[in-house]
């Protein structure tokens, strides 16, 4: 089989075997650390050298046929944030906190993952499109923010179906509650917004669109080719996290391991299969769909430990890191890439058919 | 030189906590307090290890008695439940009532 093959030599890269070794340092219980100033550094850098990169295509490429592939992405994100909810709530039997915030987490996207990527393709030797980076900044608020708008209704609703059971005064408290939740969504918005990821990635889209390519060669040696080196050391960091937290997946449940290797599997394939739709390249439906099955486990805390507080981190935090990430960063990357590939050398004309006949 | 009896409020708590015990001691028209990041061990595990977000932060806050058991109460009725957090309080004393 080719994709086991290609699994195969993806284990075999330095940033697998990388991340693997993380684990294993953290499995035998040893000291080893990556400083706390790297660790923090290195994602800024990751973000960095991708908005970079993206500022420069869209130069090179233009941005007019970004719309369309921004626009499918948020919807897709929605709609996928709402079925998570669905399979979670009704089939998982989480509670609506729980429920939402894991809703939120898958619905979200991973600037790590992202990285991985573009090393991944970079790497195949194949090419994707610039304004992808343009999407992920996009995509990183669209899926909590639609969680905690509904998290916040369901809340409010709760409190008016009790206001209206027990009679009394008690009215201003329902105005007190929907004000929160106004404030608290801006406060979320605002504070997504202004974050550090969006705010790195966002200028460093608009610097590589102004320097383009000629003013990129003095920098080049920090943003691309140290880029791969970097995820490296970063991987370490994600292995050693991942593999303290290894105990904690018995304790997530079987369901939710499932969720957390479906799922992303499931988005990955729709994300390919509609970016090729909309004439993405072969690398550019890979990352496209990664952005869909990659799930947040850097921004998803700091959003939903303040907008959700009563879901429960050990939940969204160990599901991300510890289930999904490896998954999709060592089968799930190459799986995409031979669908990818297969439709993509099938031609544009005969690509409706190849998806029906694929899917029936 | 004489010392004013105030109350020491310590909240330890993790980190993404912070900001709302901040906004509870604003309510309370409160400005002062100290942090810094600490490591430890609780009902919750071991914190200070893994994500930066996993971190405890320990509050220190010196305020008179007359808001102490407003404040305690707002932490505790909104915070008590969803947060890895400890909160206790000494008598200290200090030299300007005034500032607190």
């Amino acid at each position: 089989m080719e994709i086991l093959q290609l699994i195969q030599s993806n284990l075999l890269t330095p940033i697998i075997l990388f991340f693997l070794f993380g684990i294993i340092a953290a499995r035998i219980k040893s000291d080893l650390k990556i400083p706390e100033a790297i660790s923090e550094f290195l994602p800024i850098y990751l973000l960095a050298a991708i908005g970079l990169h993206g500022g420069i295509e869209m130069r090179n490429t233009g941005f007019e046929n970004m719309l369309i592939p921004m626009l499918a992405a948020i919807g897709l994100s929605l709609l996928f944030t709402l079925k998570h909810y669905q399979i979670l709530r009704r089939l998982g039997k989480f509670n609506i906190f729980d429920s939402y915030a894991l809703a939120s987490t898958y619905g979200a996207v991973g600037a790590v993952t992202f990285s991985v990527g573009l090393s991944f393709l970079k790497n195949q030797g194949v090419s994707s499109e610039g304004y992808l980076a343009a999407v992920l900044a996009v995509l990183e608020p669209v899926a909590f923010i639609l969680a905690i708008f509904l998290t916040n209704m369901a809340i409010s609703k709760q409190i008016r179906a009790k206001k209206q059971s027990a009679t009394g005064d008690a009215s201003s408290d329902i105005d007190v509650g929907l004000k929160q939740t106004k404030t608290k969504l801006s406060q979320v918005l605002h504070e997504s917004i202004t974050g550090k990821a969006i705010v790195i990635l966002l200028g460093s889209i608009v610097i590589g669109y102004i320097i383009g390519e000629s003013g990129f060669d003095s920098i080049r040696i920090v943003f691309d080719e140290m880029f791969t080196g970097a995820i490296v050391i970063f991987m370490i960091e994600m292995g050693i996290i991942a593999g303290q937290r290894l105990d904690d997946i018995k304790k997530v449940g079987i369901f939710l391991i499932a969720f957390a290797i479906i799922m992303p599997t499931f988005n990955g394939i729709i994300g390919v299969l509609v970016a090729t739709v909309m004439g993405l390249s072969l690398g550019g439906a890979v990352m496209f769909g990664l952005l869909l099955a990659s799930a947040s486990f850097i921004a998803a805390p700091a959003v939903l430990r303040h907008a959700i507080p009563q879901a429960k981190p050990s939940l969204y935090i160990t599901s991300a890191l510890g289930i999904t990430f490896p998954y999709n960063i060592i089968v799930l990357l190459p799986i995409m890439f031979t669908i990818s590939t297969l439709v993509h050398s099938e031609g544009t004309i005969d690509l409706f058919n190849y998806v029906l006949n694929g899917l029936i | 030189m004489k010392l004013y009896n105030v109350k020491l409020l310590t909240v330890t708590c993790e980190i993404l906590a912070q900001k709302n015990i901040i906004e509870i001691l604003k309510k309370h028209d409160i400005t002062g307090y100290t942090t810094y990041e600490v490591e430890g061990n609780g009902a919750r595990g071991l914190r200070g290890q893994g994500l930066q977000t996993e971190k405890n932060v320990k509050i220190e806050i010196i305020m008179r008695q007359e808001k102490l058991s407003d404040v305690i109460e707002e932490i505790s009725r909104t915070m008590f439940a969803d947060f890895a957090l400890v909160l206790y309080v000494c008598d200290v004393g200090v030299v300007r009532t005034e500032k607190f």
